[in-house]
Order: C-alpha cells, then sequence, then structure tokens
C-alpha cells in the first residue's frame, strides 16, 4: 500500500461513515433499486434529521398543510421513500417484496397492519418500531399491481400525529370498494409475522 | 451752515440720491455666500476630510474596498438565494415524502375498514333459559 493511499483510506472512510450509517436505515434489496429502471415514475426521498429540520424551516406558518408538517417533523429523525410506479403489470416479483418484509421481522418491530387482497391485488403491511412504549419509527410496504412503495419513517411519532399523516395533506379519503368478492386480506395487530 | 441746509429742495434731492434704488453688482450674491461658507467651520472639516481622497493611494484603496464590500455583498445573496432554493426544493421533498407516507397509510387504512365491513357481524346468541323439570 502507497504512502498516498495509506493517508487517504481513513478520510474516504470518513466520508464513507455517514453514507454506511444512512444506508443502515433504509436497506433495500439490490432488486428494488433496480426496479428504478424498469419503472415509469420513480420517486426517491431521503431526508435525515438535519435535513428535515432544514426543510421545516421553509414550511409556510399559514399553510394548514405546511403547519401540520412541521409539527409532525419536529422530532423525526428521518424520512426516507422509494416509490415505483410501472406501466405494466408484473414488473416486480414477491420475492422482492418478500425480502422488503424480511428485514422488518425482528424483535423491535411489530407489524400492526398486514393486508393480502387478492382481489385488486393491493398488499400493505405497516410495520411499528417501539422503544421504551413509545413509537421510534414507521415503516409502510405498499405492494400494488403497478406500484411499489416503500417509506420508512425514523423517530418518534405520537399517534394523533399518524392519524393526521394517514388522512390529511389534501389526500382525497379513498372510498371503501363494497364488499363483493371474498376476502383473503387479513389485519392482524401487534402479530409478529 | 451748509448749501443744502439753507435749501430745502437741494436737501430733499440729496436724500433723494442717497437712498434711490440701485441693483447690486454682478456676482454680489455668489460672493457673499462664498465668504460665508469659507467662514463655516464645518466647511473646513469637510474640505479637509475630503482632502484625503486627493491622494492617489487612498483613492485605490477606496475604491478596491468599495469593489471587494460589493463582491462580498454579491455572493452572500447569491448564496442565500441558493439557499433559499435548496430549502424550497427540500419542502418540496418533505411534502412528496409526507403526502406518499399518508397516502399508503391511508389505503392500509381503507382496506382494514373493507375487511371490517365484509365481516359478517356475529349474531348474538339466544340462550333460552334451561328449565329444570
Amino acid at each position: 500500500m502507497s504512502a498516498i493511499t495509506r493517508k487517504l483510506l481513513p478520510m474516504v472512510l470518513l466520508l464513507a461513515i455517514p453514507t454506511i450509517l444512512r444506508a443502515q436505515d433504509l436497506k433495500l434489496p439490490p432488486g428494488v433499486e433496480k426496479l428504478a429502471a424498469k419503472a415509469k415514475e420513480t420517486v426517491e426521498v431521503n431526508m435525515d434529521g438535519p435535513m428535515l429540520r432544514w426543510a421545516s424551516k421553509f414550511l409556510s406558518t399559514e399553510d394548514p398543510d405546511e403547519q401540520k408538517a412541521a409539527k409532525l417533523v419536529a422530532n423525526l429523525k428521518g424520512i426516507y421513500v422509494r416509490s415505483f410506479e410501472f406501466s405494466e403489470e408484473g414488473a416486480y416479483s414477491a420475492a422482492e417484496v418478500e425480502a422488503l418484509r424480511a428485514q422488518f421481522r425482528s424483535p423491535e418491530w411489530s407489524r400492526v397492519v398486514g393486508v393480502r387482497s387478492e382481489r385488486d391485488g393491493d398488499n400493505v403491511d405497516v410495520f411499528f418500531k417501539m422503544e421504551n412504549d413509545k413509537m421510534a419509527g414507521i415503516v409502510v410496504i405498499a405492494a400494488e399491481p403497478k406500484e411499489l412503495t416503500f417509506v420508512n419513517i425514523v423517530g418518534p411519532l405520537e399517534v394523533d400525529q399518524l392519524a393526521d399523516l394517514g388522512g390529511e395533506f389534501g389526500i382525497p379519503k379513498l372510498k371503501t370498494k363494497p364488499p363483493s368478492s371474498k376476502p383473503v386480506a387479513k389485519a392482524d395487530k401487534g402479530e409478529q409475522k | 451752515m451748509t448749501e443744502t441746509n439753507k435749501d430745502p429742495n437741494l436737501l430733499e434731492d440729496a436724500l433723494r440720491n442717497a437712498i434711490r434704488r440701485e441693483d447690486a453688482p454682478e456676482g454680489f450674491a455668489l460672493r457673499v455666500l462664498a465668504r460665508a461658507d469659507q467662514q463655516n467651520p464645518a466647511h473646513e472639516a469637510r474640505t479637509s476630510w475630503l482632502s484625503i481622497f486627493s491622494q492617489p493611494l487612498v483613492r485605490w484603496v477606496a475604491f478596491a474596498t468599495v469593489s471587494i464590500c460589493l463582491v462580498i455583498g454579491g455572493v452572500h445573496y447569491r448564496n442565500l438565494q441558493r439557499q433559499r432554493i435548496q430549502g424550497e426544493a427540500a419542502k418540496q421533498q418533505l411534502m412528496l415524502a409526507l403526502r406518499i407516507a399518508g397516502s399508503k397509510l391511508q389505503l392500509a387504512k381503507s382496506k382494514v375498514n373493507e375487511i371490517n365491513q365484509s365481516r359478517p357481524e356475529p349474531q348474538p346468541q339466544n340462550r333460552s333459559p334451561r328449565s329444570r323439570s
């Protein structure tokens, strides 16, 4: 190893530490990252704590949505989102989604919602991370026929804030379809699968 | 006794001559103002302060200082503008992330509601009182 390499190596490692730490927050199987090439539309958001603080400084105090957002992100440590929208169905495999879900089958994570719908092919999983009886993070994996979304919110979230997150921000609430076919989906509360 | 004292007409003429209206010579007002200004101590101070710029080195230093200040101010303003643009972009990213998270949680919620609605409500069990014969 040359002298220059020996001098540069610690610096390179030092620079790589934030990337490594960020990668620990959001591990995506390599196949999932490759989906961006197939996707019609890709959304990638990586915001750590300082970035969230900085971005929240630009949130308007007059806009009600932005007020709620500012309140919501005040104590968060990070928000990581990957959303892939495909033009055709079957762009990703069930194994790829399963590999994603498998990362959250650990004692610190609780799957609070797991929906499997054969009728419309919408599969949604919601995992909570609890620390000292307080929510320390939430992960949402939504696998729809033409869309795959992974959301990882790191940090304490209050339940009411979470409710706000679910039905606010100008998103029209989804209408519940009439129960026609045999429901295959299941919702399990607090079940660790 | 003078001639004028003797003759009232002569006295009157002399007085008329003495008080007749006469225009000031050309440039009189300017000369008066210039004289007054020269006697003003503030003017002296101002001229002495400005006199330092008569030296070429001082003029160059002043010019360089003003130029540097303008450049620093411009760079600072540009940085602020850039920060504002980056901040707005970060805000948009944050709102997008929250909107996606919200919509997916809403999807999960609606699916759970759908399942709950599709399940048949449990029938209340009619327990007939046991009769002992």
